[in-house]
């Protein structure tokens, strides 16, 4: 990585602002999309204050749908940086928290939480975070027969491990009674119209701070992903560094399964959209990936809300769509 | 003893200063149309004297209020708000246990009638976050039933119509049970609502109240609200009346009997007591239960109908 200092730190500003431009249109989309039918030209009138206010149309816009695509772009980014660190940290271009199973062990723990009846935060969030490590070293054990490893084993435990939460989430369901249930349910799916401003700003709170130690860390995993041995001479403590990542990206990812349930294959598509586009160097990564993620999933959710005829669907339902497909097709590309 | 009477008196008058001054003040903070009240979880709404604009947030709500006489106050209402049909050109905000809080807002409610069980507590916390009042009810049986429909006829002046309603309702329900004090023997019945997993009801639920009440015994009575059960379970209770409420189609029902009748010894196929019926007059805490419990007097104790006919 021996690029010129002045030269990258231009491609970081100029990808990093024409991305946040995406996301600033993703989001102005987002605000003026939504089951109430307000035009788009009402609201943007509303935004720039041009005509005498509407309260009630000022309150769909603020305090509904902003909470939602703030949510949506912070999930979208975390999600994506997810992928990007394991795919970087395993070697594994397809790896990603919602195949290995991170998600779905975060939602375990999730559901347990809100079963003994914890609040949002910071009830269920920890029990979430809880899920996520165990399934992480369940993954790690389970694959490492010697200590590298094996591209194929890594992702055949993952799939396991995901499909074993798949399981148990159904267990857990079953086993509820009430009216709980259909709660669960959607918020499974990927919801992301139940959360307010205030729960936002916590969630914001969890997250902001890890973007930034990975992108400290940005540098390590360009090294990383030449090698350990090259990474050690080049001064990077691989045990340490591969420790802190794993465990902040699954505190991130847990963090966002417990406000909006499973949202798979972001982390997949995002990271592999914008190798293609600016190259592998993780330091103008991990900032392509909080904003371009983020963009990505206020597009989906705005699909979300503007496909369906009567109500809405989960935003993790159109993610899916999306991102099944697209790992089939890497797959077979990287068998070849 | 003087001077302290006529301290007294000033005291007296200052006392009586404040509180005018008080209740004016408290006159003064709150809005003149609106009152509060207690809903049945018990927490205190302040409703408007005059709703206009409610939002009902589940079916059978809808249901009570067109009952009442009052749907020109309805603006919006849930998917499968079905009974009566008029309901169902009315806006929808989603369904009862997803809903759409965005569409709610943009009817600008000025009441929200919600239930305890299905409608998210989140979307109830966030309308009430946003100065739209949320009253709750709980209709568990016929007697909280009746409670509800008079609340609501309370919240939104039909008092009288309410009181019409549910004495009819209480007269039915009394006619029902003097009939069914005669009967000596209450035949085993299986309340089958779903079809497949084959779903019954247990004792908390309300339609075990009406198979009570109906003179019948509920063999699936349990803790458990809506237990499931395999056929061989079903078999072992050797059911004597089998009434089948899912929402399936008749042929779905015609299968479903077909089903149960592969077991001749058991006693409702003997006797050709399965029925099916509208699960309607079933599922849904509304006076249209009443209608229920005599459908289900007169499959369970038919004989009662052919001493009177």
């Amino acid at each position: 990585m021996n690029t010129d200092k002045p030269l990258l730190i231009k491609r970081l500003w100029v990808v990093s602002f024409s991305l946040m431009l995406v996301l600033l249109i993703a989001m102005f989309l987002g605000l003026s999309l939504g089951s109430s039918q307000s035009g788009m030209k009402a609201v943007f009138q509303n935004l720039f204050g041009i005509e005498p206010h509407d309260p009630m149309l000022d309150t769909i816009i603020w305090k509904i749908r902003f909470p939602r695509i703030l949510l949506a772009a912070l999930v979208g980014g975390t999600l994506s940086l997810g992928g990007l660190v394991f795919q970087a940290l395993l070697k594994n271009p397809l790896a990603e928290p919602y195949i290995l199973g991170i998600s779905g062990g975060s939602a375990i723990g999730a559901i347990i939480g809100i079963l003994m009846g914890f609040t949002r935060f910071p009830g269920v969030s920890l029990t979430a975070f809880s899920g996520s490590i165990a399934t992480l070293l369940l993954i790690l054990v389970m694959s490492s027969g010697q200590t590298i490893l094996k591209k194929d084993a890594l992702l055949l435990s993952g799939v396991m491990v995901n499909a074993f939460c798949g399981a148990v989430i159904m267990f857990l369901v079953s086993l509820t009674q009430d009216a709980r249930l259909h709660n669960i349910i959607f918020w499974l799916m990927g919801d992301l119209s139940m959360v307010d401003m205030p729960q936002v700003g916590i969630l914001a709170a969890m997250l902001l701070p890890c973007f930034f130690l990975l992108f400290w860390f940005s540098n390590s995993m360009n090294l990383l992903l030449m090698g350990k041995e090259m990474a050690q001479t080049m001064g990077v403590n691989v045990q340490a560094v591969t420790v802190i990542l794993l465990v902040a990206t699954s505190f991130m990812v847990s963090a966002t399964v417990s406000y909006c349930g499973l949202v798979g294959f972001v982390g997949l598509v995002i990271p592999h959209l914008l190798r293609l586009l600016f190259g592998p160097d993780h330091r103008v990564l991990v900032p392509a990936c909080v904003f371009g993620g983020g963009a990505y999933l206020v597009f989906c959710d705005v699909l979300a809300r503007a496909l369906p005829d009567q109500g809405e669907m989960p935003a993790g339902v159109i993610t899916a769509m999306i991102g099944a497909p697209l790992f089939i097709y890497l797959l077979k590309r990287t068998r070849r | 003893m003087a001077f302290r009477i006529s301290d007294m008196l000033v005291y007296r008058s200052m006392a009586i200063f404040f509180l005018s001054v008080a209740s004016f003040i408290i006159f003064l903070g709150t809005p003149s149309l609106a009152r509060t009240v207690t809903d049945q979880l018990g927490r205190n709404v302040t409703v408007p004297d005059e709703p206009r604009r409610i939002v009902s947030l589940a079916p059978n709500i809808t249901e009570i209020i067109f009952s009442l006489g009052q749907e020109r106050r309805l603006i919006g209402v849930t998917r499968y708000s079905d009974f009566p049909s008029e309901a169902e050109k009315l806006p929808k905000v989603g369904s009862y246990v997803h809903l759409d809080l965005e569409k709610i807002v943009a009817l600008k409610p000025d009441l929200c009638i919600a239930i305890k069980d299905g409608n998210p507590i989140a979307v109830a916390k966030r309308l009430e976050s946003l100065k739209i009042p949320v009253y709750a009810v709980d209709p568990r049986n016929l007697k909280t039933i009746m409670q509800t429909v008079l609340e609501i006829g309370g919240l939104i002046n039909a008092e009288k119509r309410a009181d019409l309603l549910v004495q009819n309702m209480d007269f039915r329900i009394q006619k029902v049970k003097s009939l069914v004090s005669n009967v000596t023997y209450r035949p085993r019945v299986f309340f089958q609502i779903g079809v497949s997993p084959i779903v019954s009801v247990g004792t908390h639920t309300f339609i075990h109240g009406l198979i009570v009440l109906a003179g019948g015994t509920n063999i699936a009575e349990g803790p458990v609200s809506y237990p499931r059960f395999s056929r061989e379970q079903v078999l072992g209770l050797s059911p004597e009346v089998i009434i089948i409420t899912s929402m399936a189609r008749a042929a779905i029902f015609e299968q479903v009997k077909a089903e149960w009748s592969k077991w001749p010894d058991l006693p409702a196929v003997r006797n050709q007591r399965i029925f099916l019926e509208d699960s309607n007059f079933f599922d849904r805490p509304t006076p249209r239960l009443v209608d229920g419990l005599e459908l289900l007097v007169r499959l369970i104790h038919p004989e009662l109908f052919k001493e009177a006919e």
